[in-house]
């Protein structure tokens, strides 16, 4: 039998394909050990909101001008803002769990790199991300809110969602000093985002300071794709959008990789 | 090509030098013992090996390979047992394994067929589906070791491999290294068993604030720091201080545990009690425990309030 594999290239500084793969593989093995409790993560919870609001409140709201009925404007920012939640939360709490129990620092004693580990780490949100939005938007689908024709493209949306959300996660599990800490993330991040990122109402209706801040925020591009995949109105704001999530996960890999190997390295 | 080499190496954590210009080699086969009181610097040590932890200062060598500039090819060749076990609770015992074999290169087959060899090998195999949380300390310490030979390695570094088990663990755990040692696996271990140094290291290296005061095969350094026996005493009629100055005046080293005074010799010469009155005293052969306490003992004290 071989013994491991020297990986020259790896003294080089480029990334070993096998770390990515074999830690991508790790967390879906563990996901799956507990598949009926993450279940009710992937479809109840979400349901039970997009039937909420696109039932509920979408009966007060009427009818809106651009988009014909609530539910159809309200559906794609559901599953986007739930595939956000899943990215922050993999790699915010499990990551931090995982820090805790010495998983990563197990995997540094194998020809790992931090690198590699956060490329694992974002390639398990985005896959947590896909999941998510395959589950909600297949019940959007099947109410008729989001046309069949959307679901590729909001699937390349969520790996938009992946890469952003699982980035501020990592930077978050990486400095926060106690669970008590990381908590944050979802007062200070998560929840705000899903309310202001013109998921559950345009942004056009707040108040005219809160605007620009409503649309630098990370989630509101990633929503303004969905709804522009979903509705099939795509425009040159599109195409900002896709350059500002761009510019963010390009911005959040470095930062991640540093703060990451100063907390695992010391 | 000495398996490990070590020269002047330095481990800084802000002010604190906790690795302060150490050298060492061990050579190949050879089993390494690095003992020391808690914050001595030994895990610091191991860590730098493993790549875990940036080397502050001085060079270390895995067969000839730089840890700072090859860490990759160094942790091709090397298994790491890690004083916190580092095991997944979210997997099962033999998909700790197999994930873990993937991981440092093995596709899924050659990983599966070496994790049947390492649960053999160390009586695991009926606990494979068992969930990691199930296990006994015992077990759980094989398992990770079990996990760091999942590559076979060349050298394998065990940090403080039998701490918290039971005797008979500790000696399963003994058995099994000592297996490793005869198919020439070189082994660095840390330890504070004083039993498990003598019976599993071929030297032994020991370390006291971040270095190392010295270093030798057991025998020897027992020979060199406690003399060929030792003296236990036991006060029963005369005070304490008494005999305490009684050894003070002789010239002799001497340590308070519970109830004994130990005495030692140094150089391969029994102590010479001076003549004292109201003590048992009863001889037996020197140990690693006695060398110890000679060589740390001043540092220990220091450190007490
Ligand atoms: N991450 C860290 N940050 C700051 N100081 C550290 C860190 N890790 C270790 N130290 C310090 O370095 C010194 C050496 O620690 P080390 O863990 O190497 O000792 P050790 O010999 O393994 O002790 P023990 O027998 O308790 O395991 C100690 O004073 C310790 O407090
Ligand atoms: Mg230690």
């Amino acid at each position: 039998m071989s013994t491991a594999t020297p990986v020259l290239a790896a003294e080089t500084g480029l990334i070993r394909f096998r770390s990515v793969h074999a830690i991508w593989w790790r967390h879906l093995l563990a996901l799956s050990r507990v598949w009926q409790v993450a279940m009710t993560w992937f479809v109840i919870e979400p349901v039970v909101v997009l039937l909420a609001v696109a039932l509920g409140i979408g009966r007060l709201v009427g009818e809106m001008d651009a988009y014909g009925s609530y539910a159809l404007f309200v559906a794609p920012g559901i599953v986007i803002g739930t595939a956000m939640f899943h990215a922050i939360f993999e790699c915010s709490w499990s990551t931090f769990e995982r820090i805790g129990q010495s998983y990563y620092e197990t995997a540094l004693t194998a020809p790992v790199t931090i690198p590699e580990i956060i490329l694992a780490e974002l390639a398990f949100a985005i896959t947590r991300a896909l999941i998510s939005t395959v589950a909600v938007a297949g019940f959007a689908i099947a109410f008729g809110w989001i046309p069949l024709a959307a679901l590729p493209g909001l699937l390349l949306v969520s790996v938009g969602v992946g890469l952003v959300f699982g980035g501020i996660g990592l930077l978050f599990a990486a400095l926060a000093p106690s669970m008590h800490a990381l908590s944050l993330v979802f007062t200070l991040v998560a929840t705000p985002l899903y309310f202001f990122s013109g998921t559950f109402f345009p942004i056009s209706v707040l108040p005219d300071w809160l605007q620009p801040v409503a649309w630098a925020a990370p989630l509101t591009p990633l929503v303004e794709l969905a709804r522009g995949v979903a509705t099939g109105q795509l425009g040159v704001v599109h195409l900002y959008c896709g350059l500002y999530v761009m510019a963010l996960a390009a911005l959040l890999y470095p930062l991640a990789v540093v703060l990451m190997r100063r907390r695992l390295m010391k | 090509m000495a398996a490990i080499e070590a020269r002047g190496l330095i481990k800084t954590f802000g002010s604190l030098r906790a690795v302060d210009g150490v050298s060492f080699q061990v050579e190949r086969g050879e089993t390494y013992g690095l003992l020391g009181p808690n914050g001595a610097g030994k895990t610091s040590i191991m860590r730098m090996l493993a790549g875990l932890s940036p080397i502050s200062g001085g060079e270390l060598f895995l067969s000839g390979l730089n840890v700072a500039e090859q860490p990759r090819a160094v942790r091709t060749r090397l298994g790491v047992v890690t004083q916190a076990d580092g095991l997944d609770g979210e997997l099962s015992v033999r998909q700790n394994l197999e994930v873990f074999g993937f991981l440092i290169g093995l596709s899924r087959r050659e990983a599966r067929a070496r994790a049947d060899e390492v649960l053999g090998f160390f009586r695991l195999r009926e606990r494979g589906n068992a969930e990691v949380d199930e296990l006994s300390g015992g077990m759980r310490r094989r398992l990770a070791i079990a996990r760091a030979l999942m590559g076979k390695p060349e050298v394998v570094v065990l940090d403080e491999p039998s701490t918290g088990l039971d005797p008979e663990s500790r000696i399963r755990v003994w058995e099994e290294l000592a297996e490793l040692k005869r198919a020439d696996v070189t082994l660095l271990m840390s330890t504070h068993y004083m039993d498990e140094a003598e019976t599993l290291c071929d030297r032994i290296a020991i370390m006291h604030s971040g270095r190392i005061l010295d270093e030798d095969t057991p025998p020897e350094l027992i020979r060199r720091h406690a003399g060929s026996a030792a003296l236990d005493l036991r006060p029963s009629g005369s005070s304490r201080a008494d005999i305490r100055d009684a050894l003070t005046n002789a010239g002799l080293r001497f340590r308070e545990v519970g109830a004994v005074i130990r005495v030692t010799g140094g150089n391969g010469a029994p102590p010479v009690l001076p003549p004292l009155e109201g003590v048992q005293v009863s001889e037996r052969a020197a140990n690693l425990e006695d060398v110890f306490l000679a060589l740390a003992g001043r540092g220990l004290q220091e450190e007490q309030p």
